[in-house]
């Protein structure tokens, strides 16, 4: 994670491994669905690079960048969760 | 359907088997069912499980706390519907979650899990109206004709007078309800169809400053005959909201030429209220259709059902669509499965 003292935006970086690239970029899109609330003081880009999900927020104040990183954090818990839970069942062949 | 000719279903019945896998957390019940629709007609509820959120005494569910529940318990929850039903995710047809109306974070962290599962398993989404669930719930367990439904009203006063919240707000102010002595007089409001709350609790929550309350319920010394308990609160306010409920029902009722009633929903299990619909509609010689709790309250199966059949027409809700929304009118919907 790095602040940008630049300027007054702030930006944060997250970095998040997955097993495939496969489940990272399913996280990327089950994420990318909800738009940001507030998307004139919040920027969100996300990228799959291999198997890793980046993740990097540009927001107006420091207060924004913590509370959209929590969000987004609780949000890849959740579908981290449900991938490791199901993952392996749905890759079986079907039968 | 008396009084009119019952047009033919768009629905075609089905080739084969349909299962489809229905997901609910609009609100504190995060449910989550398995349907099947079989090729000669019938339908199987294969499972149906649910855990609620259970807040103490005096609070509502904050959406934070709720979304938060949710979050914990959606895999075990899917997971039992899964084993429970007998079945792979595999063999199901279609994912269906409630995309509205309810609150933001609650949908949004059930959203989240059922676009997951639709990329891993790909299966194709559909999004739900909370609202056209219950009713289709209802149309399948009992086969009735029109709905009403209400309840945060009654949710909130159970909270002024600090009822427990479990099972349910609702159910313990029927219980205190039954233990009224007087009816004390509420605002009535209907307009039309349309019945108005707003007054109501502010008035019921009025006298919970009156001289005349007793918050214990019982008797002071020295204390006449006059006092009011939160017992008849309870009573007065079940009774005021339900008259009302069946007065705009029955207009409906006249309006459409239908005699049969279907009440759905978490207030749907309420005894009185399905007592005081039952006197109108044996009036008008028609008949009252309850769904037994399973059904009424808040589930997976209802979400699965609505969904299924919108599947079966052919409609899907596409990933980058498959947003949820706070606010969603159940006249939104285009119910294609219907003649």
């Amino acid at each position: 994670m790095s602040s940008n003292s630049d300027s007054s935006w702030h930006t944060i970086t997250m970095r998040i491994p997955f097993a495939s690239q496969k489940h990272a970029t399913i996280a990327k899109q089950v994420i990318e669905v909800d738009k940001e609330l507030q998307p004139e003081v919040v920027k969100r880009v996300i990228t799959v690079e291999d198997n890793l999900l980046v993740a990097t927020f540009t927001t107006l104040t420091v207060r924004l960048a913590r509370l959209t990183s929590n969000a987004f954090l609780e949000n890849i818990d959740l579908v981290v969760r449900t991938i490791g839970e199901f993952g392996q069942d749905a890759e079986r062949s079907q039968s | 359907m008396p009084g009119r000719v019952r047009k033919r279903s768009p629905l075609k019945t089905p080739d084969r088997p349909y299962i489809a896998l229905g997901l609910e957390g609009s609100a504190n019940k995060l449910g989550a069912g398995i349907i099947r629709h079989a090729p000669d007609g019938s339908t199987s509820i294969l499972s149906n499980v649910r855990h609620t959120y259970i807040t103490p005494p005096g609070e509502g569910f904050q959406p934070r706390d709720t979304a938060q529940h949710h979050r914990d318990w959606a895999i075990s929850v899917i997971n039992d519907a899964v084993r429970t039903a007998g079945i792979s995710l595999h063999d199901i047809d279609c994912i269906c979650y409630t995309k509205g109306p309810g609150m933001g974070a609650p949908l949004v962290s059930v959203a989240l899990v059922a676009r997951t599962l639709s990329l891993l398993y790909n299966k194709p989404l559909i999004g739900v109206n909370h609202c056209v669930g219950h009713i289709e719930m209802g149309r399948q367990v009992t086969g009735a004709q029109i709905q009403l439904s209400f309840g945060n009203c009654l949710d909130r006063f159970a909270r002024v007078i600090n009822l427990s919240n479990d099972p349910s707000p609702g159910y313990n102010i029927e219980q205190e309800a039954k233990k009224g002595k007087r009816l004390i007089s509420l605002p009535y409001t209907t307009k039309g169809m349309d019945v108005s709350l707003s007054g109501i609790l502010t008035s019921t929550e009025a006298y919970t400053f009156d001289k005349r309350f007793r918050a214990d319920g019982r008797a002071r010394e020295g204390d006449t005959e006059d006092i009011i308990t939160p017992q008849d609160l309870c009573f007065s306010l079940q009774e005021t909201v339900f008259a009302m409920l069946v007065e705009i029902t029955e207009r409906a009722m006249a309006h459409i030429g239908s005699k049969e009633v279907l009440i759905v929903g978490g207030v749907g299990c309420n005894e009185r209220l399905q007592e005081m619909m039952g006197v109108m509609a044996r009036e008008r010689g028609g008949n009252v259709f309850a769904t037994d709790e399973r059904f009424c309250i808040d589930n997976g199966i209802m979400i699965a059902q609505a969904g299924l059949l919108s599947y079966r027409m052919g409609y899907e809700t596409p990933l980058t669509k498959s947003t949820c929304t706070q606010r969603f009118r159940t006249d939104e919907v285009h119910v294609a499965w219907r003649a």
